[in-house]
């Protein structure tokens, strides 16, 4: 568990409403405004996919939204960047196996 | 399709600063940026600016976006369009961006793209898996969303970013264990690795990473010395025990969307890597298409902001013929000065394969020194590299801090003026401003430090004071701590007078504990605590501690405790009460007592 930080000397962290999603059918608690990708790894879950050739894990590289290495299958659409999709209540969230079917 | 008169690509600082420089001459302007807010790096900066006192300096990253962000709001000539990703651009200043799951198409006159960059790779064993991070990863997930990025760090780079992401990982409670460094020396300023020194963090010098250890994520790294070639020296090897590696090799402009524009690009490494070529004025060589920022040179916020402007004022010029040429010249020097210093060499050169010559301004830089005045509470400057900064001297309310005209020139203070008042302490960017007052009676000397960390000390309290390569010196004592709203915060602590060169930091002590009850994980300075406390009874001390209440049922630690007890209070074991042994004696599952049992 990574976990959240609660106390900064400089920041202070206005969480919004605690929600639910699910990462591979585990219920995931989140606060709105974060991204799948920060929820993801406030749990703890640094995977967030595995390679289409070789298998290997893959996760976090910019958390900005360029290198796409945090491609995810979300709520039935792959290839979706988890560091700038919102997570939102009920949200369903699989580690993508392959490259995604065009539909 | 809806056409505008300016289009920015990208709410970072330069875009910001385009958009409000455009919407304060008269031009309809529009931001499209991809997130749900605009600021674009600078959210996630906790750290004060360098800079000019007239350019935000002094005033951190996140604060500064929010007054550019305000000052755009209130603009009534400016529409923000957030979630809004440019996907390309196409003939006839064409722009196409997605937003909610739609295409949408818009057309401009003129385009400025603002567009940043992003971390350079740097491919080494395992660098792919999860855990290796850029260091902008890093400080989204915790300045930005405020998520533990890791317990243990090793840092790659050493430039400005890493000795900023290192200082911002201990301020979040996060344990950076080096920085490895491949050159013979640090990359970014002295003054932030200053910081970070005195907190502890080795960086290492003609060091590199071999390789990333784990399986499914980072359990570790392995790194080694290089020699002058890069290579890396057999035998050198060593393991590190961490679970993060962050990436700060550098930044690389993202150009894509400027050569689908047209603009011709030219790869210059002091520039980033691949630019757009442009002129003096932020003009690429479609005429139409303007670049600002990061995009056009990797610097910092600050000339991406006076880019921005400038490329605004001369975009304003073509749209509605506003007379701009004035306003334009003084940016243009504004950015000379700023670029002007030893440690824009880079910038210059790259600059100057593109055709821009970079003026150095006929204001010399200045380093003299003012006789010290011993045995008064002053300010004293460590700020000896010239970088373009003059933080101090504008705080200062009573002019006892010169810079000069040239702001490159490291700071002199009068100590005569100097009323010890702490203020350049707390504006100082660069943490790099101590105050000092000798006590010669008593042969201690008071220091003030800038602190920026949690838990802030209190008077009275004992700590250790470490040098500027954060190891302990000497015990100091807390005299007072003063509050600033900025949160950088001033403790001033006693200690004797030999250390006054030496020390530069206060650490609460580290003391490490031996677990006592590993049932409960309870440590000796915990049942010490509590015992010190006035709590003599064994049983109450379990209450309190839970010492002896796990599975094990007190097997393995009760006679530690009763040993401490009986250390602490001089009553013999024999003498003390030892609690009461109850069944179960061994851990059994619940369902044996809910089947019931047969008597026998």
């Amino acid at each position: 568990m990574e976990g959240r930080i609660e106390q900064h000397p400089i920041l202070q962290f206005k969480r919004k409403k605690k929600i639910k999603f699910y990462f591979e059918d585990r219920e995931i608690e989140a606060f709105e405004g974060e991204t799948v990708a920060a929820a993801l790894h406030a749990a703890g879950i640094r995977v967030l996919r595995h390679t289409p050739n070789l298998g290997r894990p893959a996760g976090l590289f910019c958390a900005i939204g360029k290198c796409s290495s945090c491609l995810m299958e979300i709520d039935g659409i792959p290839n979706v960047r988890s560091c700038m999709t919102k997570v939102k209540e009920g949200m369903r969230v699989r580690r993508q196996k392959g490259k995604g079917d065009v539909l | 399709m809806n056409l505008y008169q300016a289009v920015i690509i990208g709410g970072g600082p330069a875009g910001m600063m385009g958009a409000i420089t455009l919407g304060n001459h008269g031009v309809k302007t529009i931001i499209l940026d991809e997130n749900e807010s605009i600021g674009g790096q600078l959210v996630k900066q906790t750290h004060k600016f360098f800079g000019d006192h007239a350019h935000y300096a002094s005033t951190r990253g996140f604060e500064i976006a929010q007054k550019l962000d305000e000052e755009i709001s209130k603009n009534k000539n400016i529409e923000v369009e957030n979630n809004a990703t440019v996907i390309g651009i196409y003939p006839n200043n064409t722009v196409v961006y997605t937003k909610d799951g739609q295409e949408h198409k818009i057309q401009a006159k003129k385009i400025l793209i603002a567009t940043g960059a992003m971390e350079k790779q740097l491919p080494f064993i395992n660098s792919d898996l999860p855990g290796v991070y850029g260091a902008g990863a890093v400080q989204t997930l915790m300045n930005e969303y405020g998520i533990m990025p890791g317990k243990r760090f090793l840092i790659i780079g050493s430039g400005n970013i890493g000795l900023i992401l290192a200082y911002q990982l201990i301020q979040a409670g996060v344990e950076v264990r080096a920085i490895v460094e491949a050159l013979g020396k640090v990359g970014g300023y002295d003054v932030h690795a200053n910081k970070v020194k005195r907190l502890g963090v080795p960086i290492l010098l003609n060091h590199t990473i071999v390789k990333a250890i784990g399986d499914e994520s980072v359990q570790g790294a392995i790194i080694a010395k290089i020699d002058d070639k890069f290579q890396t020296i057999p035998g050198t090897e060593r393991e590190m025990v961490v679970d993060t590696i962050a990436i700060s090799v550098g930044l690389t402009p993202l150009t894509e969307l400027a050569e689908q524009a047209g603009c011709k690009v030219e790869f210059i490494p002091e520039l980033g890597g691949y630019v757009p070529i442009r002129d003096e004025r932020m003009r690429t060589t479609n005429p139409d298409v303007f670049i600002a920022g990061d995009l056009s040179s990797i610097e910092e916020a600050t000339t991406a902001m006076i880019e921005g402007k400038i490329a605004a004022l001369e975009m304003a010029r073509d749209i509605n013929g506003s007379d701009t040429k004035e306003e334009i010249e003084e940016e243009l020097r504004t950015l000379a000065l700023f670029r002007s210093g030893p440690k824009s060499v880079k910038i210059r050169s790259g600059l100057e394969k593109m055709g821009i010559k970079i003026s150095i301004p006929t204001k010399p830089i200045i380093n003299e020194k003012k006789e010290d005045v011993i045995g008064k509470l002053r300010a004293v400057l460590e700020c000896d590299e010239e970088i373009p900064c003059n933080s101090c001297e504008a705080s200062c309310p009573f002019g006892a801090i010169h810079i000069g005209e040239n702001l490159n020139s490291t700071p002199v203070l009068d100590a005569e003026k100097c009323t010890g008042c702490g203020t350049c302490v707390n504006a100082c960017p660069g943490l790099a401003i101590f105050m000092m007052k000798e006590n010669e009676e008593e042969s201690t000397v008071t220091l003030g430090i800038p602190y920026e960390l949690l838990p802030l000390p209190e008077k009275g309290q004992k700590m250790w004071g470490l040098s500027k390569e954060g190891n302990y010196v000497c015990d100091v004592t807390v005299e007072r701590v003063v509050k600033y709203p900025n949160k950088t915060n001033i403790v001033y602590a006693k200690f004797p007078i030999e250390f006054k060169d030496t020390v530069r930091h206060f650490a609460f002590p580290k003391k490490e504990s031996p677990i006592v009850c590993r049932c409960e994980e309870v440590s000796l300075e915990q049942i010490e605590k509590v015992i010190d406390s006035g709590v003599t009874d064994f049983e109450e001390i379990k209450r309190l501690t839970r010492v002896t209440m796990g599975p094990c049922g007190g097997k393995n630690c009760k006679l530690v405790v009763l040993g401490i007890l009986s250390r602490k209070t001089g009553v013999p074991i024999s003498k003390l009460s030892h609690g009461t042994s109850r069944p179960p004696v061994k851990p059994v599952e619940f369902s044996v007592f809910k089947k019931g049992g047969d008597d026998k």
